[in-house]
Parts: C-alpha cells; sequence; structure tokens
C-alpha cells in the first residue's frame, strides 16, 4: 500500500489523541521476526533474515531460525526491520522545559517533571523511535539535568529511564541566553534582564560555576579527611544541588550537553572544558560545526544538529545541510536530531536526507539516527544496533525506512510491543466507544440539590 | 417555628450591641458565652453519632460547649434550651480537611497575597500577610509562616461554610510551595485565640512556582528548591544540636526560622499535606517524602485511584477535594474535549468507592471551590457513584479528625466531645443544614450571596489570540482554577496542549506554561497574564523569540464559578 507519509502522520495524531491504556501484554515472551530485511546499522543489511527476541535482548540474528516453544511469529517477508531510533534532543514528556529564572540551574532535574503519560510518547512510537535524550531548554547557561527514557508508554516513570545510563546535564551559549531577540520588550516592561547578556558573560559563568565546583569539592574532601582523621566533632558541609552536579562533571560521572550554534561558542566551550579537565559530550544543534569540524573531533566531542533547519535567527544563518556529512568525514560522532513533537515522528525522513546532502551511505546515514546518538548517551553497548545481546529494541518497518512511502508498523522495546499500527485501528474503535459512553454519562449527570 | 425564633432572638440581641464586640471580625455569628443561655438540648432527633449505629429517635444535650449526653434515653436538662428535632437529623459537626479559611481580606490586596483555596463567602477574604517575619526567604518558600499567626476572620467570613454545615476546618496560612503551618480551627468564637483546636497541625507543600519569575519560576526549579530547602535543614539541625552541645569556641550558627519551622517535619512529629491531583503528581509526592522520610498526606487526589497501591502500602492518606472539574462552555467550532479530561469529570466522583475499595484512608476537603452549595451536593455524588452514604458521612466527620490528629475531641458525637454539631432537614446529602453549633453554640445560617466567582475568576473557555513573531494566532484556553492553581487545555494555532506550572493570585495575576509548536519546534511558552471580569491579556516569552502578546475575552462567562448550580452549560 502506498501511503504518503502525511496521511500516517495525520492518522497517527488523530488515533493517538487519548490512547492512554497500554498497548502491549506483559511479560514478553519470544518474538521470532522472519525473513525481513535486517538494518543492522553497525554489520550491513542483511536480506530474508530473522531475528529473534528473547527476554528483552536480541537473541539470534540468522536465516531459517526456528521458534521457540510459545514464541510469537511475526512473517516479515518483504519489510524492514531496523533499531529503534535514538533521538538525541527531546523535549517530550515534560511538565516543564526550562527554569530560566538563573544563569546557573544545575540542581533542576528533567526527572522530576518527567509526564509518562504524554500523548507524544506514543506519536513517536509511530515513527520508530525507542529513546530519547530529554534535556533542559536553552534559557540559561548551565540548566538542568536531562534524562535519558525509553519510550514504554503506558509505564511508570521509573520503568522508563534507560536504566544504568550516565546522567548528563543541559548547556546553552549563544542568543538564547543572552535574550537579545526579548530585550526590547523585556525593557519595555522593565523588568531586569538576566546576567549574562553578551557571549563573553557566558564564559564567565561557565568558568565562575566550576571554579565554585572545585571550590565545593575541596571541602567536602576536607571533611572527609578530617572524619577519616577520627574527628567526630566536625559537622558535614551543606550540600549544594545546584553544584554537586557541576563537580560530577569535573569528576566524569555526568555528560555535557551544550546547545550552541556559532564555531567560536563552540571553541570556547571546548576551551573552558579543556581548562577544568573534562570532556564535553555534545553539542547541540551546532549548526557551524562544519567550520571546525577537526577541532570538536580532536576534543572527543558529539555534535547533534538539524538535517536542514536554519536560518531562523542569527545564530542559524551560517547553517549548510552538508554540517552531518563533513563532520562524519572528520571523524565526529554526528547525529540527527528533532527537538520537536513533530519532527520526532519522521526522524527517519531527515537522516534520508543526509544520504542526499552530503552523499552519506544509507548505513551512515541510519546511523545519524540511531547508533551514534547511542554513542552520544554512552548506551551504545545497549541500543542503536541490531546485534545478538543487545536490547530488543527494534522497529518493523513497511518498507526501506529511508523511503517517505514506509511507515513503522510494530515498535519493540525490551521485546515487548509499544505499538502496532493493526492495535492501533483496534483502539481508535474503542476509544470512541468509550468517548460516546462517557459523553453520555456526563449529560447524565444529575444537577445538585440547591437547598 | 422554635429554632428559628430562638435564632431570630439572639441575632437581634446581637445587633443591638446587647455583646459589645471587642473584636468584631472574630465573632462570626456566635454568641459570647456569659451572655447567652450554654446549655442545649437537641430532642426526638434522629442522630448519626458516626461511632455507633445511629439512634433513630434520641437528645444530645449540650453543656458550656461540650457534650454532656447523647442517646434514645437522655433527658434534656432543667436549665437546657429545648430544641424540638422532629424531622431533624444530628450529626457530628462537617470537618473540611483543608482549607485556607478564616484570613482578613485586606491581606489579599498586598503584594504576594494568594488567592487562597477557594473564594469564600466573600470575595476578597482569602489572602495571607506578605510574608513571615524576619524569614530569609521569599514568600512562598517560608515554611515557618504560621495559621496560628494570621487568622484573623472577618464577619462574613464563616456563613458560606456554616451553609454547607461545615463547623471546622483545617486552615492553610499562605500559598506557593512552602504554604506553611496549618491550624484546626472551629467557624467562629468569641476570639481568634478561642477559634483555634489544634496547631501546627501539618507543614502544607503547594508545588506552585512562584509568579513573581525569580527562581523557582517552574515545576522543575519547584522540586530542586523544596529538595535543597529540605537539605538545608537536616544541616540545619545538624549544626545547631552540635553547637548547643558545645558551644564555647565554635562560631553560632545564624538562626533560621525557615528551616527552624521544618525541624519538627524532618523529625516526623507533623505530617506534609502535599497538593496533588494527578497520578504522575502523586508519585512526585511520594517520591520526595520517601527521600526525606517524610510522613505526607495527600490533597486534591483526583487520580489517587490510579496510585492507590502505592497509597496503601505506604500508608498515606488522601484529602479527597470536593471542586469536581467542571464542564466548560464550549464555542461551537471549539475542538472535542480531550479524552483525558472528559474521563477526569465522569470518575471524580467515583474516587471516593475506589479509594474505599483499595483499603486508602481519606477524607473530603473543599479543594478550593467557590460555591459552598458544591460541598455537600459533590459529597453526595460520591454517594450516588458507590460510596455508602456512612462512609461519606465518615469522610466529611471521623476521619478527618483521625487524619488531622483530633479525634480525640472531634469527629464523632459522643459525650465529652467539643459539641460541634451539623443539623440537617432529612439527610445530610440533601444538603439542607437547618443548624450548625460551633463550641456549643449555635450559628444563624446565612445562604452565600448569590454569583460570587471569588476564586474562580479564571474558569471557562477564553478566545485568545496570541501574537508573536510569527503572526497572529488564535487559540482556546479552557481554564480551570483551584485556589491558586491554574489548570486547563490550550488548543488551536498553537498545537494542543495541557497547561503546566499554572497559578494565579487573588488580583488576577496569573502565569502558566505549555508546550506550542513553532516553526515546526516543540517550544515552552510561558504566559504571564491578567484576567479582570471576562477579559484576559499578557505577555507571552519563548525561548529564542521576542517576547509577544496575548489578549481574549471570555464570550460566555456562564462556565465561571457558578457552573454547576442550575443547569449544566450546552457543549456544542
Amino acid at each position: 500500500m502506498r501511503l504518503s507519509l502525511l496521511t500516517a502522520a495525520a492518522l497517527v495524531i488523530a488515533t493517538a489523541a487519548g490512547a492512554q491504556t497500554p498497548v502491549t501484554a506483559r511479560p514478553a515472551g519470544a518474538t521470532l521476526i522472519k525473513n525481513a530485511t535486517v538494518l543492522t546499522v553497525t554489520k550491513g543489511k542483511l536480506e530474508n533474515t530473522d531475528v529473534l527476541l528473547q527476554n528483552g535482548k536480541i537473541a539470534q540474528v540468522g536465516k531459517n531460525l526456528s521458534a521457540p516453544a510459545g514464541a510469537q511469529v511475526i512473517d516479515a517477508t518483504g519489510k524492514y526491520l531496523m533499531p529503534g531510533i535514538v533521538d538525541p534532543h527531546s523535549h517530550t514528556m515534560v511538565d516543564a522545559i526550562n527554569e530560566g529564572s538563573l544563569s546557573v540551574t544545575s540542581m533542576v532535574r528533567i526527572r522530576d517533571v518527567l509526564n509518562p503519560t504524554d500523548i507524544n510518547i506514543y506519536r513517536q512510537l509511530a515513527g520508530g523511535v525507542t529513546t530519547i535524550n530529554i534535556l533542559h531548554g536553552s534559557a540559561n547557561t548551565i540548566g538542568g539535568q536531562n534524562a535519558l527514557v525509553k519510550l514504554k508508554y503506558g509505564r511508570d516513570v521509573d520503568a522508563m529511564l534507560f536504566p544504568g545510563a550516565m546522567p548528563g546535564i543541559k548547556f546553552a551559549l549563544g542568543e538564547n541566553v543572552t535574550q537579545k531577540n526579548g530585550q526590547t520588550a523585556a525593557q519595555a516592561t522593565g523588568r531586569p534582564l538576566r546576567y549574562p547578556s553578551t557571549r563573553m558573560g557566558q564564559e564567565e559563568v561557565l568558568r565562575d560555576a566550576f571554579m565554585r565546583a572545585r571550590d565545593y569539592k575541596a571541602s567536602w574532601d576536607d571533611y572527609n579527611a578530617k572524619v577519616a582523621k577520627g574527628d567526630k566533632t566536625v559537622v558535614a558541609p551543606d550540600r549544594d544541588l545546584e553544584l554537586e552536579p557541576l563537580v560530577e562533571v569535573l569528576e566524569g560521572k555526568r555528560f555535557v550537553h551544550a546547545h550552541s550554534y556559532r564555531g567560536d561558542e563552540m571553541l570556547m566551550l571546548l576551551n573552558v572544558a579543556k581548562e577544568f579537565g573534562f570532556t564535553v559530550k555534545t553539542l547541540q544543534h551546532g549548526l557551524e560545526g562544519y567550520k571546525i569540524a577537526s577541532e570538536i573531533a580532536q576534543a572527543g566531542t558529539g555534535l547533534s544538529t538539524f538535517a536542514d533547519e536554519w536560518s531562523y535567527k542569527v545564530e542559524a544563518y551560517d547553517a549548510i545541510p552538508y554540517n552531518t556529512a563533513i563532520l562524519l568525514h572528520h571523524g565526529v560522532v554526528a547525529t540527527v536530531n528533532s527537538d520537536s513533537d513533530e519532527r520526532a515522528r519522521r526522524l527517519n525522513i531527515d537522516a534520508a536526507k543526509m544520504m542526499r546532502y552530503g552523499g552519506l551511505t544509507e548505513e551512515e546515514a541510519l546511523k545519524t539516527i540511531t547508533y551514534n546518538g547511542a554513542v552520544q548517551m554512552g548506551v551504545e553497548k545497549r541500543v542503536g544496533s541490531i546485534e545478538v545481546g543487545k536490547d530488543a529494541d527494534v522497529v518493523i518497518w513497511s518498507g526501506d525506512p529511508l523511503s517517505v512511502y514506509s511507515s513503522a508498523e510494530t515498535t519493540f522495546i525490551d521485546g515487548e510491543i509499544f505499538f502496532d499500527i493493526k492495535r492501533d485501528q483496534a483502539m481508535r474503535d474503542q476509544m470512541a466507544k468509550e468517548r460516546a459512553s462517557l459523553e453520555a454519562a456526563d449529560r447524565r449527570r444529575v444537577t445538585p440539590v440547591v437547598p | 417555628m422554635q429554632i428559628r425564633r430562638f435564632l431570630t432572638g439572639a441575632m437581634l440581641a446581637f445587633a443591638a450591641g446587647v455583646v459589645a464586640p471587642p473584636l468584631l471580625g472574630a465573632q462570626i455569628g456566635v454568641q459570647r458565652e456569659r451572655n447567652v443561655p450554654n446549655v442545649y438540648a437537641i430532642t426526638n432527633a434522629r442522630i448519626v453519632p458516626v461511632s455507633g449505629p445511629a439512634i433513630e429517635r434520641g437528645t444530645v444535650v449540650i453543656r458550656n460547649g461540650v457534650i454532656a449526653a447523647v442517646g434514645a434515653s437522655a433527658q434534656a436538662p432543667a436549665d437546657a434550651r429545648i430544641i424540638d428535632g422532629t424531622g431533624l437529623t444530628v450529626y457530628p459537626g462537617l470537618i473540611d480537611a483543608n482549607s485556607s479559611l478564616g484570613y482578613p481580606a485586606a491581606a489579599a490586596t498586598q503584594a504576594g497575597a494568594p488567592a487562597g483555596r477557594g473564594g469564600r463567602g466573600a470575595p476578597a477574604q482569602q489572602g495571607a500577610p506578605a510574608g513571615a517575619p524576619n524569614s530569609l526567604r521569599p514568600i512562598g518558600l517560608q515554611p515557618e509562616i504560621a495559621a496560628i499567626d494570621l487568622v484573623h476572620p472577618d464577619a462574613d467570613a464563616f456563613s458560606g461554610p456554616h451553609s454547607a454545615g461545615i463547623t471546622t476546618a483545617l486552615t492553610v496560612p499562605s500559598s506557593g510551595i512552602f504554604k506553611g503551618l496549618s491550624a484546626v480551627i472551629t467557624l467562629g468564637g468569641a476570639s481568634t485565640q478561642a477559634m483555634i483546636i489544634k496547631a501546627p497541625v501539618a507543614e502544607h507543600i503547594g508545588f506552585t512556582p512562584l509568579r513573581s519569575g525569580g527562581y523557582p519560576n517552574s515545576l522543575l526549579g519547584v522540586f530542586s528548591a523544596l529538595r535543597q530547602t529540605l537539605l538545608d535543614a537536616q544541616h540545619y539541625g545538624a549544626e545547631q544540636a552540635a553547637y548547643a552541645k558545645n558551644p564555647r569556641g565554635a562560631r553560632r550558627p545564624e538562626i533560621d526560622p525557615s528551616l527552624e519551622a521544618l525541624q519538627p517535619v524532618l523529625a516526623r512529629q507533623i505530617p506534609v499535606v502535599m497538593e496533588a491531583s494527578q497520578a504522575r503528581e502523586i508519585e512526585r509526592a511520594l517520591d520526595l517524602a520517601k527521600e526525606f522520610n517524610l510522613r505526607v498526606v495527600i490533597a486534591g487526589g483526583e487520580e489517587a485511584d490510579q496510585v492507590a497501591a502505592r497509597l496503601k502500602a505506604e500508608n498515606v492518606p488522601v484529602l479527597i477535594s470536593l471542586n469536581f472539574p467542571r464542564r466548560p462552555t464550549a464555542s461551537a467550532d471549539a475542538d472535542p474535549e480531550p479524552l483525558r479530561v472528559l474521563r477526569a469529570r465522569v470518575e471524580a466522583p467515583k474516587l471516593a468507592s475506589k479509594l474505599t475499595a483499595a483499603g486508602v484512608r481519606f477524607a473530603f476537603e473543599d479543594g478550593g471551590l467557590t460555591t459552598w452549595s458544591d460541598f455537600l451536593a459533590n459529597a453526595g455524588r460520591t454517594v450516588e457513584n458507590g460510596l455508602t452514604s456512612e462512609q461519606a458521612v465518615r469522610a466529611l466527620t471521623a476521619a478527618p479528625a483521625e487524619i488531622l490528629g483530633v479525634s480525640d475531641r472531634l469527629g464523632t458525637i459522643e459525650t465529652g466531645k467539643i459539641a460541634n454539631l451539623t443539623v440537617t432537614r432529612g439527610d445530610l446529602f440533601a444538603g439542607r443544614v437547618a443548624h450548625v453549633f460551633v463550641d456549643g453554640n449555635p450559628v444563624e445560617i446565612r445562604a452565600q450571596a448569590a454569583g460570587s466567582t471569588a476564586g474562580a475568576m479564571a474558569n471557562g473557555t477564553w478566545t485568545v489570540t496570541v501574537t508573536m513573531d510569527e503572526g497572529d494566532k488564535p487559540v482556546t484556553m479552557a481554564l480551570e482554577q483551584f485556589g491558586d492553581q491554574l489548570r486547563g487545555t490550550i488548543q488551536g494555532a498553537l498545537g494542543n496542549s495541557q497547561i503546566s506550572n499554572g497559578s494565579i493570585g487573588a488580583d488576577g495575576a496569573f502565569r502558566f506554561t505549555a508546550s506550542v509548536t513553532m516553526g515546526g519546534s516543540t517550544e515552552e511558552a510561558a504566559f504571564t497574564g491578567t484576567i479582570a471580569g471576562n477579559v484576559i491579556r499578557g505577555t507571552v516569552g519563548v525561548v529564542g523569540h521576542p517576547q509577544g502578546t496575548f489578549a481574549g475575552q471570555r464570550p460566555d462567562a456562564a462556565g465561571q464559578g457558578a457552573g454547576r448550580r442550575g443547569r449544566p452549560p450546552v457543549q456544542r
């Protein structure tokens, strides 16, 4: 069936408008996917291949696999199987994105405001996405702590957090932080502008924060040394939730994901990081990354960008769609991200654009939305490709996922189905019935007796 | 009729200045003990003592503010005023388990004053003073604000609650994040001090970001501010203890009234009442309580049934809001309501019976409702939806007394307990309150002023134009106010989403955020504005965009405040 992408997206929106009931039956039994074109992403394209999902993992990949007793068997003849998409930059499923009141809000945690019932989770599953990196907004230089999440729609927050993932934090540079775009209006209303209002100030905020973090660490080291010496009267320093995560950054225990656009500001951050002895894990957006590709590669930093989204503000004017390809050719781990509930549903198309711009191979293009994202989040041993032993986060597509005519049909996470296009149809009927009965009950309601 | 005659006489005496009130605000229609008889007997009444089976025909004797006798064979003493209770039912005085009753109106105009949870009979009687004296922390983050210092009701403060049969309330002094230390008060008394039954009862946490725009202005910051304050309080306790033990040679630690106030909370001597309605909000509240080993009570609890197993396992009671969601007015071309919103409205009256089935303890609270007749009407709807009448009465009497730690003196009709009584014509849930006794004194019942929308000024469906750098965007905002919280949806040209981080003050100033779609990206838009009558306007901030504006109106004002009274508004 030739289903245009737009139609597919529209259907998903319509359906998902109220879907709340979990789609899945658990626990995950074994599933054998037969005769698919398997896009492993790391080990080539395997035609007419079977994949066995068992105990939440990819158990076997090969030809003519036999199904274990009780396993569900799916005939995927003519269909494609690819790893679940990893979106390195998302603001889905949160009740708040920015705590922009201060220049440094490292104490705030996306984990605290996750909304596991957000309908956009379901919509993204329908676009083949299984893991998203939920970041704080870009209102301030040092933003909040991010959360890496598997889109297990219908489960609670704890079940959705990516187990064992390294924590991270959002930084932001450039115009969003200086508030240049909002300055006139802010001045008109008499509100004071928050420091800093220049890129110079941003560098100072970073350096100041990490110097305070060093001092804070020293106060604890001092305390621990006294305790070790047997001092029983010493009172522990007050815990500082702002500085604790920055100490973790200094100790290499927390990733930095930095919103940035211009080459000069990215270099500034890489220099500050070098000065304080940590590595920036990813530059987010990084539209001018191609200008400093070697420097980024040398710093061991990744970059996550848009496929072809630019010129929406001054710092985004110098973008080119070849950014991703140039970065990859310089050895930078580069990815394409959504930064959008809507774009997240069609990241496969954004990956396909990377073949048009810069001539990436099919596998390189797919990597920008799967394996490379897993590397950027430090979970490449768990997800991002179809390999035996990895998490069973896989998606059956109706055709080649790099075609606009294909759509995701079944999305597995840890071997469980969280989206299935046929179940989706059935749920639409269920929901229509529920709505009808609720509306009837709502109208039937007895009007309270007023004395 | 005997009761009415008696009351009229009493009120005339009051009005004629027989009782010269030194503190008019605290009189609240209750006669002063020394001037009126303080012995009453309600005879021939049906009595629902809650502590035991109903007595079909019996007498309750009140002496000096205390229940002196109760039963089928109890005799009216010779010195008692006799009230013929034929056709009447006597219940323990109803308890509103969470309210903002009893604060002076003047405070509402001061900076930072909350909308209060619920506009009361008089529009402006909510609010609290500008803040705690000598506090080191901003308004909204002052756990030391105490009801006992601030309760000072206006003359008409309790007429609404009295008309709903409410005699006793837990009252919370402030709004914001740390809302302060509550007190159980009787709704009326010779003086403010005489009204206090127990204080402090609990610390209250509201999770509402600060409207000032300062930190924290989002739910993200609310949690980190709570966490840091509690950590600071732990550290403060340790520092103070170390200094007390060995003051010589050590620098004296600074006194911080906020951290001082949290010591009994950390020591589990008093519970923390956390406002949480949706399942995820309840989970977050429970997580926070667990992190700091706090005794927690959930207030609001709209989706508590979805967390029932955990609430039961952790023995957490729920104060169920009787401010059920209202059906919004909708214009003909509006999108259909999200299924979740519809579901929440239909399911609200079923919550109490679901929690009963799950073994979760609960009591009823007003939830910031603005029309006091809704209080009993909505309690009645829980009975229509699976709760027994006995359970519903319990949730208004003995259950809140137990949860609030005053069951030794309130909550049932038993000899020796405080004589707070609610007397109705027929069944309680028919809502015909005939008579209320507060501390053994009869109180005149007056109907609530009609059309009061205080505390619900935002309710309704607003047609709004948002003007940003991308041009004019028509949207529909369906807003609902619960005390100082603002909830609802925004639909239209910016996409469809629930609003978050919403709060509103008594002056109509509000702030909320919503996820919007702009230029293909998902952005968080912060709406800051004011509501005046049927006009809404303000500014919109989106990171990376020039500040925008929005303005609109409420085409049909029928949805506000009294929306559930009378005929429900027609939908579509």
